[in-house]
This record gives C-alpha cells, structure tokens and sequence, in this order.
C-alpha cells in the first residue's frame, strides 16, 4: 500500500461511529423514556424512523410481558443498587410484532451538573447464538431426563420387586418349621438364604437410588450410642460364634452416651462394615473400635473403626472399592457374593454427614474401614428400646385412655383386640364426626387416626380436634397404608405426632405409643417427635398363596381371638359386613380410567384382606387395577370383573358358612 | 423428613437495627431481599426499632429451609414472618410490605390483628392475573413468559454478582455489607416463587384486615397498575391511599424520599376512630 493513499483515508465522525456501531444504542431516563438510540438498533427493531420511537417508547415497551416482569422486579432494581448490569437476555419486540432475542447491558450515568440521571443501554442480537443454545440445551436435557427416568425406573422395579420378594422369605421361613427330609431341608435352607440375599440386594438398590435423588435426608433426634451399639452386637455375635471368629468391642466406658444425631443412618453404616469384616474373615478376629477425638461442651467427635483379620484388599483396588457394583475383584464376588453396593451407600451416608469412610489394608493380613462423626451432645434421655413384655407392662401401667378413629368396621375390631390385649381403656368410632363428638364428651391420651376416610378425613378431623383444645392434648397417631412419603409436613400442620404403617406390627405401635405417653406430650407446638420413624419394611404379606383354593384363610383371626369364641364370631361377622360392602362398592363404581377409585377402594379394604388371607381376591383385584391403567379391552375388563364378582361371592359363602365354635 | 429445626432469625436472616423501641417490620418483594429497603429503613432509625428479613429462598436466609411443600402459598411466608414477630416478641408492629409481600402483611394482620399497629402496603396486587370484572393486568401466559424469562437468564445472572463482590468504587454508599446475594435465588425457587406469587388470589382477604392501612401505589406500574391499587383501597376498610409521582414498580429504590415521605406522613396521623 502507498503511503499516499494513508493521507486520504476517509474521516470517522464519533457520530458515525456510534449510529453504525455493530451494537444498538438506547438511553433512557429512570421511567424508562427513551430518549435517544442509534441506527443499528432502529434497524434492528425494524422501524424506518427514530420520532417513532423517541419519547414516546418506553425500554419496557420493547420487551415481550415476561421480560417486562422481569425487568421490573430484577434487572431494574439491580441497575438501581450497583449502577449497572451486564448481559442479560430479554426478547426485543420489533414493530411488526415478532421478536428475536437480545444481550442487554445498562449503565447508570449521573450528569456531573445537573446531578440528573440517565441509563445508557446496549444491545447485541443473539439470535445465532441462542438457536446453538437450544440444541445444546435439548441435549442437555433429554440426557438428564434419561438419567432420572432410569434411576426412577430402578427405584419402581425395586419396590415392586420388595413386596413379593417379602413373601418369599416369609414363606422359606414358614417351610422350615413344618417337617421336612433331609434333601427338602436342604432346598429350604438354600431357598432362604438366597431369597434373603435377594431383598439385601433390593434394598440396597432402593437405598442407593433414594441417595442419589437425594431423597434422603439426615434426621436429628435423641438417641443412646450404648444401646445402638449392644443392639449391634447382638445381632452380629451369632454369626461370629458360628465362624468361630472373636468379636471384640473396645471403647471406653466414658463414651458419650446421650447424642444428637441420625441413628439409624449410624446403624447402617456400622452393620455394613461389621457385615462385610465378618464376611470376609475366616479366622482371627473382627473388632470395633470407638475413640473420642473431640469434645467441648456441647459437641463430641468420634472415631469409629471396624478392622478385621480378614483377606484384605489388594492396594490397586482400595479406591473401586466404593464405586457401585464393585468389588475387589470378580472372584471375591463367586466365593463371597454380596452386592458390593453396602460401601457405596455407607460413603455416601457418610458424605451427608460432611464425613468420610477410610480404607487401610494389606492383602492377605486384613482390613480396617475407620470414619469420624461429629454430634452435639443431647441433655435428653433418649427413648429406651424396651422389650416387648415390658412395653405392654409399662402401657397397661399408663391406663391411657384410647380413642381409634377408622371408617373399616374390621380395622376398627382388630386395632381394638389388639388394644384389650395391652389393657388399654378404649373407644371406637367409625368417622371424623363421630371422633371430634367423642374427644368433646370425653378425656383420650391417644388417639389413633386413619388418615384415609370419606368425608373427614384424617387430617382435617385430627385439625379440628386441635382447634377444639382438649385439656389435656392427647397424643394423635396416624394409621395409614398409605407408606412413607412426604406427609410430615401435612401432619404437623394437622397437629399429628406420630405415624405408623398399616397394617402396623403390634410392638411398633407399642413403642410409639410408650414413647409418647411416658413424659412427651401431645402438644402439638412441641411435637419435634413427629419423626419417630418405625420399620419401613411393609408387614408380610403373603401373596404368593394366590392358587389355593381356599378363597380365605381363618388362621389369623383364630390366633387373634386366642380360643375366645364371641371375638371369633364378631371376627367373622365384621369381615362378612366389610367383603360385602366391598362388594357392593365394587359392583356399582364406574372406574375412571386411571383406577383411582379403585385404588381407594381396595386401601380401604386393606386390612381386612390381609386378616383374611384372601390371596387370590388381592391378586384379582391388583390386576384389574392395573389393566385400568393399560386401557385394555373392554371385554377383558368384564371378564375380570366378573371373576372378582365370583371370588367375592365365595369368599362370602365361606364366612356365611362358618361356624366360630368349630373352628376352636 | 424435616432436618432440625432452626431459628426463624436465622433461617430468614433477620437483621435488627434502630433506637426506638416500636417495631417496623420491612418485607421485601419478589425477585430481590432486604437490600432493597436500604435507602429507605434508615430515615427510620432514630425513632423505631427496624426489622429486615430475607424471605426463605431469597437474598441470604438458609435455603435448606425453603420446602416446595410449604411454601406452595403465600402462607407458609406468612408463618415466617409471624415466627419471627413471635421470637423477637414483637408488639404494636408496622409492617411495611412491597409488592407480594404486602399481601404477606395482609395475611399476617389477618391472622395476628392484635400484633399489628398499621400496614403500609407498596405496589399491593391481590391477584395478578385478569378475571371476570377484574384487572390485574396479566394473563396467565404472561406468567408463563416470565418463567421463559427466569429460564433463559439462570446463567447470566448469576454471572452478573461478581463485580459486587469485588467491591464497587463509583458507588460507595453501596457499602461492604451489601453481599452477592441481592436479586439472587436458587432458579428453582425463583421459579417456584414466581408461580406463587403471580398465581395467588388474595381479594377474599382483604375486607378482613381491621388494621389502619396505606396503601401507596406508583405511577405507571406495570406490575401493580393504578386500578388494583384503587381496588385495595376499596376493600380494606380502613385503608387510604396515595399515588406517588414515581413510576416502576420499585419506588423503594427509584424514590426513596418519596417513599419514606408517604410512610411518615401516614405514621405521623393520629389513629382513626
């Protein structure tokens, strides 16, 4: 290039320079008037001339309603509070209505003289650059969702998997009580320990995916280091004498005892590492060991470590050892089996605690897993786990007097038997109404709540008998077979303390309520025990029996009777009333097509078809509802339909038939 | 399962300053936290004593709080801010609530009447959404474009915190104290409060308010528009109200004095029969 053609290079005005910069300009006053832009941005906006635009649009006007919003609530204050805000995205409005998305940076700008204060604007159109957005942002998303419906989908099959699997173990157990030979004693052992491995592995998948949801949260709540660990012990020594392998405990007799802390969680993580040092020992020893690292007044930190004589782990494999589904090696799974899911889910119950599980170990010589947990130390007695014998004892003590609140004539009758049992004072009523009447005539410490009932339920009867101030509150527990979810918040709202699973194991309902009545009160404001968490694993039900002919099974209302022939009788009479109320529900209801009234239906008849044994009904009625679900053929829903309709009519024959006295 | 429960001042990152000894209770609005009321609490230092919160999810109260359950409608942020009346035992209380948060105070006073002396209510909207022989100036796919809005700008915004921490010299009076924080929430419970906000219908509620009430409107409020203001008005008996010159819906920041103006003047009335 000659450098004369330098000399002659054309003059850039700032004006020119700013009408043609590659970005729009805008400025504007504190109501947002604009007062001046450049060409680019008129351009940009499609408008031939600026009068079009100056003082009489607003910055707000150019956006679409929800920028606007936005504007006002965020960006605007903001600009308000740092004197600028740079690169937000707001969708610009063009004149004939269509839009394109749009970079947007404000600076606020204070004339030197006048102290009067203006807004200067720029604006980069990103229309390019939000299209490549997209597509990475679908990726993105479609890739997360696939995560998730996978970790869903493992989470449902496990679940649905647990419920019969449940059966299985129950019934292993069952077999080998009756008489067998030797080769059947064989199966049987075989059956049980294999079914048993089988829920281990279903419960740690259910474990794992709940973890990684983040579903699981950390509770806080009183409880006795010594009495979780002795539990512990007891429940290890067996299979250590079996081994012939010592187990030994070594910690001082000072060890805080009262804590602070998610016991449960604890438990796990040491029943895990005590577990997998038994499993992998043959001889020598498995030890656990608890020092005390830290204590102040109100804190103490302990370290745990389980250590063992066992096969140890080869140093290369120290770090898998954690991931999900490994183990050291593929043989260690044929000789040992296990899932090799216990480690991942006790480092990350350890991680929710801002801990970590550490490994030592020398192959050949051993294992030692240690970790430390921080816990505020609890001036509270936490509750005692009391015997079963002494529970009843310290309940009939109490003389509580007890009001159960179900809409399920046979729940009614059997949470009553169950409470004549405990010597226990108590009165039943069949609806919300009737239990608000019932507290206002008289004085309950306990009343026990099904949440599932028509026209008041459970929550709003137990508010309302809040809002009544009976002196003094009783304690309200929910029953429900509606499993765990995320209901505490809805019960505390309620003023519920305490809920238990339906149909519930008698020593639970025992503990929950001993706890309660022995020095807690039922004050809703206080009712921080709302957590009291009670067995998860739903009660056996046996429903793998669904072939037997016998369309009911008496056993269960025969052991509950225990040889008294008028509880037998009104046994018999309540479950008749409730099967053929059932039935008369059943033939009427028109299904919506999502089986949800069906669904209610069979909850409502929950228990009495698990007092009953009515197998194949369950079943009967599960498959109708599922195929509700699938839309399947109408004439196929008759058919079913008329099958539930014969089974029921026999399962009435059958109690119309029987004589309680013979039964005896 | 509820972890532990923790105090309500710290949840809601609860800030008391003043030398008077009657309370005046700030609640900010959507999409932003206490900082908002930074040009306005302190012409109110000498003669109260001032209470700032940051609503659960917002500015910098604990988030592990915030549960979808209970803040599923504006009553769970009325819990809080009574909880917090009730731990600092507060009497006599005036509570100044801006845009969702006045419909906050007007549960509140509902709910406590006793506890309250007056409510001063900015930017007052009970329904956002247009109704039969109702203006509340938007429709319900408004609501979803700002939820487009919250979306688009998760990333942006976030990214828009750093140079206040990093301190800003041309506005000192911004101060240290003011934290990274301000307009800033978790996207998942802005979105979530946006939805609660923009969706709740509170017009049942405001006959019911028997507190002495201001209830100030700004000019040209896109959010509040002149109407709804006037419809507050209307429905809570014993209420006055006052247009102020300042536009936007923030007049908190845009006009402090303004603001600050109106609120005395209204404290300042002998009490009405």
């Amino acid at each position: 290039m000659d450098k004369n053609s330098l000399h002659n290079l054309p003059v850039e005005s700032a004006e020119e320079l700013y009408e043609n910069a590659p970005c729009g300009y805008i400025s504007f006053l504190s109501d947002g008037t604009i007062f001046r832009l450049n060409t680019t941005l008129l351009h940009l906006l499609g408008y031939g001339r600026k009068e079009e635009i100056i003082k009489i649009k607003k910055i707000q006007d150019l956006f679409r309603i929800g920028g606007k919003i936005y504007f006002e609530t965020h960006f605007f204050p903001l600009v308000k509070m740092q004197g600028f805000v740079k690169e937000i995205n707001f969708d610009l409005v063009k004149k004939d209505g269509s839009f394109f998305p749009a970079l947007l940076n404000v600076n606020q700008i204070k004339a030197p003289s006048s102290g009067l204060v203006t807004y200067r604007g720029s604006l980069v159109d990103i229309t390019d650059r939000k299209n490549y957005e997209k597509v990475l942002l679908e990726g993105k998303k479609k890739a997360e969702e696939a995560t998730r419906a996978k970790a869903e989908f493992l989470s449902t099959i496990s679940h649905e998997v647990r419920t019969p699997l449940n059966a299985i173990v129950g019934i292993g157990n069952l077999i080998q009580k009756t008489s067998l030979d030797e080769l059947q004693r064989e199966y049987a052992r075989i059956l049980q320990l294999s079914s048993a491995n089988l829920l281990e592995l279903v419960n740690n998948l259910l474990d794992l995916s709940k973890l990684e949801s983040q579903k699981v949260k950390l509770e806080k709540r009183n409880f006795s280091l010594k009495q979780l660990l002795e539990v512990l012990f007891q429940s290890f020594e067996l299979r250590a004498k079996e081994k012939k392998i010592k187990l030994i405990k070594e910690y001082s007799g000072n060890l805080p005892d009262h804590l602070l802390g998610d016991p449960i969680k604890i438990n796990q993580i040491l029943t895990n590492l005590l577990g997998n040092a038994l499993k992998f020992t043959k001889e020598g020893h498995v030890k656990i060991k608890i020092e005390e690292i830290q204590r102040s007044e109100k804190k103490v930190t302990l370290r745990f470590t389980v250590c063992d004589t066992g096969i140890g782990i080869p140093k290369d494999k120290l770090e898998i050892i954690f991931r999900e589904f490994s183990q050291a090696s593929y043989d260690v799974n044929l000789e040992y089996g296990g899932t090799g899911l216990g480690l991942t889910i006790s480092q990350k119950l350890l991680q929710m605690h801002g801990s970590e599980l550490k490994v030592e170990s020398e192959e050949g010589k051993g294992s030692e897993f240690s970790f430390s947990l921080s816990f505020e130390l609890s001036e509270e007695t936490a509750p005692s786990r009391e015997s079963r014998s002494r529970l009843t004892e310290i309940l009939a003590a109490s003389g509580a007097r007890v009001l159960v609140v179900d809409d399920n004539p046979v729940n009614l009758f059997i949470t009553s038997q169950y409470l004549q049992e405990w010597g226990l004072n108590h009165e039943t009523v069949g609806s919300g109404e009737a239990a608000k009447n019932a507290v206002n005539d008289k004085v309950f410490d306990v009343i026990l709540m099904d949440l599932h009932m028509p026209k008041m339920n459970g929550y709003e009867t137990s508010a309302a008998i809040r809002e009544m101030f009976p002196e003094p509150p009783p304690v309200i527990i929910a029953l429900s077979a509606s499993g765990r979810g995320d209901v505490n918040l809805k019960m505390k709202r309620a003023g519920i303390n305490a809920y238990v699973p339906k149909p519930f194991h008698p020593p639970e309902l025992q503990e929950v309520m001993v706890h309660f009545l022995t020095g807690n009160t039922g004050d809703p404001g206080n009712n921080k025990d709302i957590s009291f968490t009670v067995n998860e694993q739903p009660m056996f039900k046996g429903k793998g029996k669904a072939e037997d002919s016998e369309p009911v099974n008496l056993e269960r209302y025969h052991q509950l009777a225990k040889g008294d022939k008028a509880i037998l009788t009104r046994l018999i009479k309540n479950s008749l009333k409730s099967i053929k109320k059932l039935r008369e529900e059943f033939s009427l209801t028109v299904y919506n097509e999502k089986g949800e009234k069906l669904r209610r239906l069979i909850h409502k008849h929950t228990m009495t078809l698990h007092y009953l044994q009515a197998y194949r009904l369950s079943q009967l009625l599960e498959e109708y509802r599922e195929n509700l679900q699938e839309e399947i053929e109408k004439q196929v829903q008759e058919d079913e339909k008329a099958n539930i309709m014969e089974e029921l009519d026999k399962i009435i024959t059958r109690l119309t038939k029987t004589d309680p006295s013979q039964l005896l | 399962m509820e972890s532990t429960e923790i105090s309500p001042l710290k949840r809601n990152n609860v800030k008391v300053l003043g030398k008077g000894t009657q309370p005046i209770v700030f609640a900010h609005g959507y999409g932003c936290d206490q900082n908002m009321w930074r040009f306005v609490y302190p012409a109110f230092e000498e003669d109260y004593k001032i209470i700032l919160f940051d609503h659960t999810g917002a500015g910098n109260s604990d988030e592990t709080q915030y549960s979808y359950e209970k803040y599923d409608t504006l009553e769970g942020y009325t819990e809080d801010l009574l909880e917090i009346c009730t731990e600092l035992d507060l009497q006599e209380v005036i509570l100044v609530g801006h845009s969702v948060s006045s419909m906050i105070a007007v549960l509140a006073a509902v709910k406590e009447p006793e506890r309250f002396s007056n409510l001063v209510l900015i930017g007052p909207s009970p329904r956002y959404i247009n109704d039969e022989g109702y203006t509340g100036g938007f429709s319900r796919e408004d609501i979803d474009g700002l939820m487009d809005a919250l979306d688009s700008n998760y990333l942006g915004w976030a990214a828009q915190m750093a140079p206040v921490i990093m301190g800003n010299g041309e506005r000192p009076e911004l101060g240290e104290e003011l934290t990274n924080s301000f307009c800033r929430t978790n996207p998942e419970i802005a979105r979530h409060f946006a939805r609660v906000t923009f969706l709740s219908d509170n017009r049942g509620d405001l006959p019911a308010v028997k507190v002495p009430t201001l209830v100030v409107q700004c000019s040209e409020d896109i959010i509040a528009p002149q109407e709804v203001g006037a419809y507050v008005h209307h429905n809570i008996p014993n209420s006055s109200f006052v247009v102020l010159e300042a536009t936007g819906h923030c007049p908190n920041l845009s006009a402090p004095e303004e603001t600050i103006k109106v609120i005395k003047e209204f404290l300042d009335l002998p009490a009405k029969a």
